[in-house]
Parts: structure tokens; C-alpha cells; sequence
């Protein structure tokens, strides 16, 4: 089969199309967006997917063409190879660079939104990744952190306000982890000895994953948790329920979990 | 393969060879012997071995069995014999780790013994099963001795259920833990040491999970409850076999067993009720609380409570740090009475110099016996966790790892904690007088709670921030 080589390259953009094709019919797309500005993150991701996937094709096209034109069979003529074209090196170098200067440009403002342009409100909560658990500190009703009415919990159970902007500050007390919302895209690697800022808006009320997305040891794969976003009356009745709860000091209001 | 019987070299044995190794049983390959023209039939053989243990020996591994715990067993001497019989016996009363049996003596739930129990699969409706294997056994082992796979990189250890020891719980110092006091640790984790929360698990796998715990302690204390009898009533030679005799199966159910599982079931009469009239009022002021805090930390440094002794004058645990807990005790007197058996060695020796006759053949005899033991010793050494000190909690830090609510603090001072140095100042038993009132203990509660936020231990409130370019939020 003269054409074997051909038809083998032309399979990869037909498999790779297909992929990203069927992909979400098998539910393993993106998970559900639940934020405020998670479609940004999205948007980006598939206008570089679009822009990549129609260069890709078309090279691979290309690549098709001419495997299947200039096959070994029919054409006994060995390969000149010439020194090249200075206009076309020039084309091929200056068209990517262009592309990705663009992107790079292009990205700016979701990068500073997600990353630099911090919210000027208190601070939600203190996250701190542990081998292998993510511990949460909420400041309590003096709005402090590292005050003697923190709530503390451990059990990954975390509770945040939905409809309004969040505040986190991420912290380790080991390792290098990294605190990620896929629900809400967003992924902030935590360094021990640092803070660091999370900041995000969920619209309405959910309950998504946490996991760490940094490996961070043997027991990596343990260490999730779960965020639940509820209104503002609910989250401050669930935060003095956890209160009360913490300040116990009889055992029958020790409750059985 | 298409391998010529004249062009065979040594690199075509051994790349047949080398992947035999972890399949086949432990004699060595034939593979191994053959050179140049006899190759041809005993590789074939060899070939054929391979494909066989490809598709027999290397897909199923054999089902994990519980490992009596030789530190007990070389430590008493047990005999080989004996040790077989207390093997079937707990066999018999406690099943295997794929087969747990819940016996009704021990008033375990088989139910939830299963759901824990077993290799791990999930089923077609996605029900998981082999929770213990999934989710504890990697770091506290098939027998619950504390040394799964994970348990040598961990600070601390994980634990050992086998002596029935817990550390985290609400009952007086020598009860065992009540099954709330198991499922509080499962959901919430134990802050400051790489046990996580299960939480996320539903409520029925955490108590399945902790009746499996209970299981695994149970089959611990009965084992070596076993092995001490053993050691002290009976000759190498004599017969231990309960099927065979009813004053041994009494023996083993009535006094043995009994006590163990008792124990477990009146823990929830055991728990510490702090008397009402002791508790701090709700209502407190910020004012009263720093002032019972001012009394806790008179108590600190007092020499009644002594608590300056282990957690130092700084409250960072930097008091007396050369201490140990029970399981690291237990591994270091081991080590030391195994030295201990070198010295006696060494002794004989010099004495055999010296002795004649009966008398050296006696000492020979002794010298081969401790070198006997000696040897098993270290073997088992070879297998424990290098023991390690009991490092006092920085009491600033506000990691607390038993748990943070003034119940918490108020169990851990009034009964200790089990298994560690931490003594108890409240009553040993319900009644008992204690070193401290309870009203000094919710002082003490109040000292240790204010601790992490006294300017001292400030500074590791904030860390610095990633980049100047990130604009501060206050």
C-alpha cells in the first residue's frame, strides 16, 4: 500500500479532532462553571484551543498532502534538498511570534483580575494545606484572623458566602500544595513560609470539590475537601453553629459526627 | 522468538531470565545454569515457566494474612509450635483480613467488619468496598500495627491499635476510647500530623471503618494476651489447643477474651463529665476570662500541675523532650535488653576462658542459646520503626491535636494522654481525687486556649506576600 504512511498521519488530526469532538458527549470536559468570572478562564482557553486546533489541522493537512503526492512508490526520484527560502523563514518565525505576542497581550487583564487586582474587603478565610488536609480559620465576628473567636476546622467541610466577592488566604504548614476550585477555575500553588491570595464571586448557592493540585507527597490524592457556597444568612448561621460547637464545654454538646 | 540454538549468547539467558524473578517462587531460575548447546530444551521449559507464572503467579497475589507481633513473641520466647497455635486460634476467633469473623464474645458488628474488610473494588452500583485497605492500611498495616508502607516517612508514627492504646478521648486515663471519640478523629483528622479528615466519606463507611479499628485492637490485645500466657504458663512442649480442650477454650474466652471486650463496651461509662457547677459560665467577659487565665498560668508553673516540666517555661514544648510513648518504649527496651544480650555474650565468653570441663560444655551450651536469641532479636529489629522521643506540644502554635474545644483541652489535662507522658491531674477513676480540682483543670483550659494569641506567639501570625506587585488589601 503505497499510501500506508499517509493515511497512518492522517489519522492524527482525525483522532485528536474527534477527541475534543466527543469528548463532552462522555462528560469529561470541563467541570460545571459556578463563578463569577470562570467564563473569562473559559473563553480564553477556547479561543487558544480554536486558534491551535485549525493550525493543527491545517499542518497536519499539509503534512497529508504531501505524503500521500510525493509517496516512495511513485516516486523513485530521490529528495533535493535546498537551502531554503529567506522569505519564508521569515514568514514562519515572525507569524508565531506574532501569534503568541498577541496572546500573551491578549491574556493580560484575566491574568491581573485573577492574580493582581486583589479586593479591598476582609479576608473570608485562612486556608492551610497539610499533609494530607486542607484546615480552614475563619476570622470570627471581630473580622480578624488570629484572634481567640477564630473558628477552626479540620474536617474539609468548607463553607463560604455565595453572591458576594470572596477573600482567601492560602497558607502551608509543610509542603508545596496548591489550593484548587476546578468549579470555579482557579488554582493557587501555596509556598510554606508565604501568603498567599485567592479571590473569586459565586452567584448562587453550590457544593464543589477542592483538591490539591500540587503533588505534595504519598497521601497527594487525599487531601480534597469540599466547598459549600450559600447565602450570607445561611453562611453566618452554619459559622456560629461551628462556633458554638467549638466553644463546648459540656459533652453532650459534644456532637456525634 | 525466533532464537537459533548456535547463536544464543549469555544476554538472550538473561533477558529470558530476569523477568521470571518476581513471579516464580524463590529457587533460582534454571535458566541460570544452562550454557551454549544445552540451551535449547531447558529454555524452552524455561519459556513455558515463564508463560505460566505470566499468567498464574503474577496476576494474583497471595491474600494478605495477619502478622503475629514477633517484638512480643522473640521477647517472650515463644515457641515455634506455640506460636502456630496462637496463629489458628486467632485465626478462629478473629477470621483473616479478607474474612474478618465478628465473634459474638466480642460484640463486633460482621456487617460493618465486611464493608471495611477486604481488598479494594467497587461494585457495579459504585458502592466501594475494602475501605480500611483503601484508605488506612497504608500507613496503619494489614494487622493495625502501625507500619503500613507510608508509616517510616511520617512524624509522628501512625498507630498501632494493637495494644488497645488511644491516645484522643473523652474517658479516664486507662479506659479505652468510646466509638464517638473513633469517629471524631475519622471526620475531623488529627491537626499537626498527616492523619486527614474523612469527612467527605458517608457516615456508614466512618463507622464501619472505626468498628474495624475496634476489631483490629481487640485481635491485638487478645494476641498478646495469648502469647504472655504462653510465655509464662507454658513449657515449649506442652499442647494449646482450645478444640481439643474445654478448660483451655474457657481459659482463653473467660479470662482472656472477656476483660478485652468489656473494657471496649463500658468505655461509655467511663467518660469524664466535667461537674456543672465547675463550667465557666457562657456569659464570661473578657475580663474574667483573662483572669481565669492569669490563675491557669500560675497553675503552668506551679509545682501541683508542673506542666512547665515538659512544655517549658516558653509553653514551646521545649521542657523535658527526652521522653518516650508507650509504642516507642516498647521498641526502645527492646533494642536495649537485645544489647543488653550482646553484653551477656560477652561475658560467657570471658567466663568460658576460664571454666572446665561440664562446666564449659554448660557455658557453651548458654552462649549458643542467648546468641540463638540474640539473633532473632535483631531480626526483628530490622523490622520496627526507629524508636523516637515524645516531643512536649508547642502550646503556642494552636495546633491541638486532640481537638481545639475547651472539652477537648479540659479531657486531655484531666485524664492525660494515654500511652504518652502527659499524666493525668484530674481522678483516675470516677470518684478518685485528683491533683488539680475542676475548677483549676478549666483554669488551665483557659491558659492554654489564650496561649497562641499572646504577643509572644504573634509573630507567626502573617507571612510575607508573594510579590510587591499584588496591592495590599488593608
Amino acid at each position: 500500500m503505497k499510501h500506508f504512511w499517509a493515511l497512518v498521519f492522517l489519522m492524527v488530526p482525525v483522532c485528536g479532532v474527534l477527541t475534543f469532538i466527543i469528548a463532552p458527549h462522555y462528560n469529561v470536559w470541563f467541570p460545571k462553571d459556578i463563578s463569577a468570572n470562570g467564563h473569562v478562564i473559559d473563553h480564553l482557553f477556547m479561543f487558544i484551543l480554536w486558534l491551535t486546533g485549525i493550525i493543527f489541522v491545517a499542518t497536519e493537512g499539509a503534512l497529508f498532502y504531501f505524503a500521500w503526492k510525493y509517496n516512495a512508490r511513485s516516486n523513485p526520484e530521490p529528495v533535493k534538498f535546498s537551502h531554503g527560502s529567506h522569505t519564508l523563514e521569515v514568514v514562519w518565525t515572525i507569524l508565531p511570534a506574532v501569534t503568541l505576542l498577541f496572546i500573551a497581550i491578549y491574556q493580560m487583564n484575566a491574568w491581573a483580575d485573577a492574580k493582581m487586582r486583589r479586593p479591598h474587603i476582609p479576608v473570608t478565610a485562612e486556608i492551610t494545606g497539610r499533609q494530607f488536609n486542607w484546615d480552614v480559620r475563619y476570622p470570627g465576628k471581630d473580622g480578624v484572623l488570629h484572634t481567640p473567636d477564630d473558628i477552626v476546622r479540620t474536617d474539609g467541610d468548607i463553607h463560604f458566602p455565595s453572591g458576594e466577592e470572596v477573600l482567601l488566604i492560602i497558607k502551608s504548614q509543610d509542603v508545596l500544595h496548591s489550593f484548587f476550585l476546578p468549579n470555579i477555575r482557579l488554582k493557587q500553588d501555596v509556598v510554606p513560609g508565604m501568603d498567599q491570595y485567592m479571590w473569586f464571586k459565586v452567584p448562587e448557592p453550590a457544593v464543589v470539590d477542592i483538591v490539591c493540585a500540587e503533588l505534595c507527597g504519598w497521601g497527594h490524592y487525599k487531601m480534597q475537601g469540599r466547598a459549600t457556597f450559600e447565602p450570607r444568612p445561611a453562611f453566618d448561621e452554619w459559622l456560629s453553629q461551628k462556633y458554638t460547637e467549638q466553644e463546648s464545654h459540656r459533652v453532650a454538646e459534644a456532637p456525634i459526627q | 522468538m525466533g532464537i537459533d540454538k548456535e547463536t544464543t549468547r549469555q544476554e538472550d539467558k538473561e533477558t529470558w531470565c530476569d523477568p521470571v524473578s518476581p513471579c516464580l517462587p524463590v529457587s533460582p531460575s534454571p535458566c541460570l545454569a544452562m550454557r551454549g548447546r544445552e540451551f535449547s530444551a531447558t529454555a524452552w521449559l524455561c519459556i513455558g515457566l515463564v508463560g505460566v507464572a505470566a499468567f498464574v503467579g503474577c496476576g494474583k497475589a497471595d491474600p494478605p494474612q495477619f502478622r503475629l507481633n514477633m517484638m512480643n513473641v522473640v521477647a517472650k520466647q515463644v515457641a515455634p509450635q506455640h506460636q502456630q497455635a496462637i496463629a489458628n486460634i486467632l485465626g478462629a476467633m478473629f477470621g483473616t483480613p479478607d474474612k474478618p469473623y465478628a465473634m459474638p464474645e466480642t460484640g463486633l458488628d460482621q456487617k460493618k467488619l465486611n464493608m471495611a474488610a477486604g481488598p479494594v473494588w467497587s461494585d457495579q452500583a459504585g458502592e466501594d468496598h475494602g475501605l480500611y485497605r483503601r484508605h488506612c492500611a497504608h500507613c496503619h498495616g494489614i494487622s493495625g500495627d502501625g507500619h503500613g508502607p507510608t508509616a517510616d516517612i511520617l512524624n509522628p508514627y501512625p498507630r498501632d491499635y494493637r495494644p488497645g492504646v488511644f491516645k484522643f478521648k473523652s474517658t479516664y486515663t486507662s479506659a479505652e476510647p468510646t466509638e464517638a471519640d473513633l469517629l471524631r478523629i475519622v471526620h475531623d483528622g488529627i491537626p499537626g500530623t498527616a492523619m486527614p479528615s474523612f469527612a467527605l466519606l458517608p457516615p456508614d463507611q466512618r463507622a464501619a471503618l472505626v468498628e474495624y479499628v475496634k476489631y483490629l485492637s481487640i485481635r491485638g490485645e487478645m494476641e498478646k494476651a495469648l502469647e504472655d500466657y504462653v510465655a509464662d504458663n507454658l513449657d515449649p512442649g506442652d499442647k494449646f489447643d482450645p478444640a481439643s480442650n474445654a478448660e483451655t477454650k474457657k481459659l482463653i474466652l473467660d479470662d482472656m477474651l472477656k476483660p478485652i471486650v468489656e473494657a471496649w463496651q463500658t468505655a461509655k461509662d467511663q467518660v469524664i463529665v466535667p461537674d456543672e457547677k465547675s463550667i465557666p459560665p457562657d456569659n464570661r467577659t473578657v475580663a474574667q476570662i483573662a483572669d481565669s487565665a492569669d490563675k491557669g498560668r500560675e497553675l503552668f508553673y506551679g509545682t501541683q500541675a508542673n506542666c512547665v516540666k515538659c512544655h517549658g517555661p516558653t509553653a514551646l514544648g521545649d521542657g523535658q523532650q527526652d521522653d518516650y510513648s508507650d509504642w516507642n518504649k516498647a521498641t526502645h527496651d527492646f533494642i536495649q535488653a537485645t544489647n543488653a544480650k550482646l553484653a551477656e555474650m560477652e561475658a560467657l565468653r570471658k567466663d568460658l576462658t576460664k571454666a572446665k570441663g561440664d562446666d564449659a560444655e554448660h557455658i557453651k551450651e548458654q552462649i549458643r542459646s542467648t546468641q540463638k536469641e540474640y539473633k532473632e532479636r535483631e531480626a526483628v529489629i530490622a523490622t520496627l520503626l526507629p524508636p523516637r522521643h515524645a516531643i512536649p506540644r508547642n502550646l503556642r502554635e494552636g495546633i491541638l491535636r486532640g481537638g481545639r474545644r475547651p472539652i477537648d483541652i479540659f479531657w486531655r489535662i484531666s485524664a492525660g494522654i494515654r500511652g504518652m507522658p502527659m499524666p493525668a491531674s484530674g481522678p483516675a477513676a470516677p470518684g478518685a481525687p485528683g491533683t488539680l480540682t475542676q475548677e483549676q483543670i478549666w483554669q488551665l483550659v483557659d491558659y492554654v486556649q489564650s496561649l497562641p494569641f499572646e504577643p509572644a506567639s504573634q509573630p507567626l501570625k502573617k507571612g510575607p506576600v508573594n510579590s510587591s506587585a499584588v496591592s495590599t488589601g488593608e
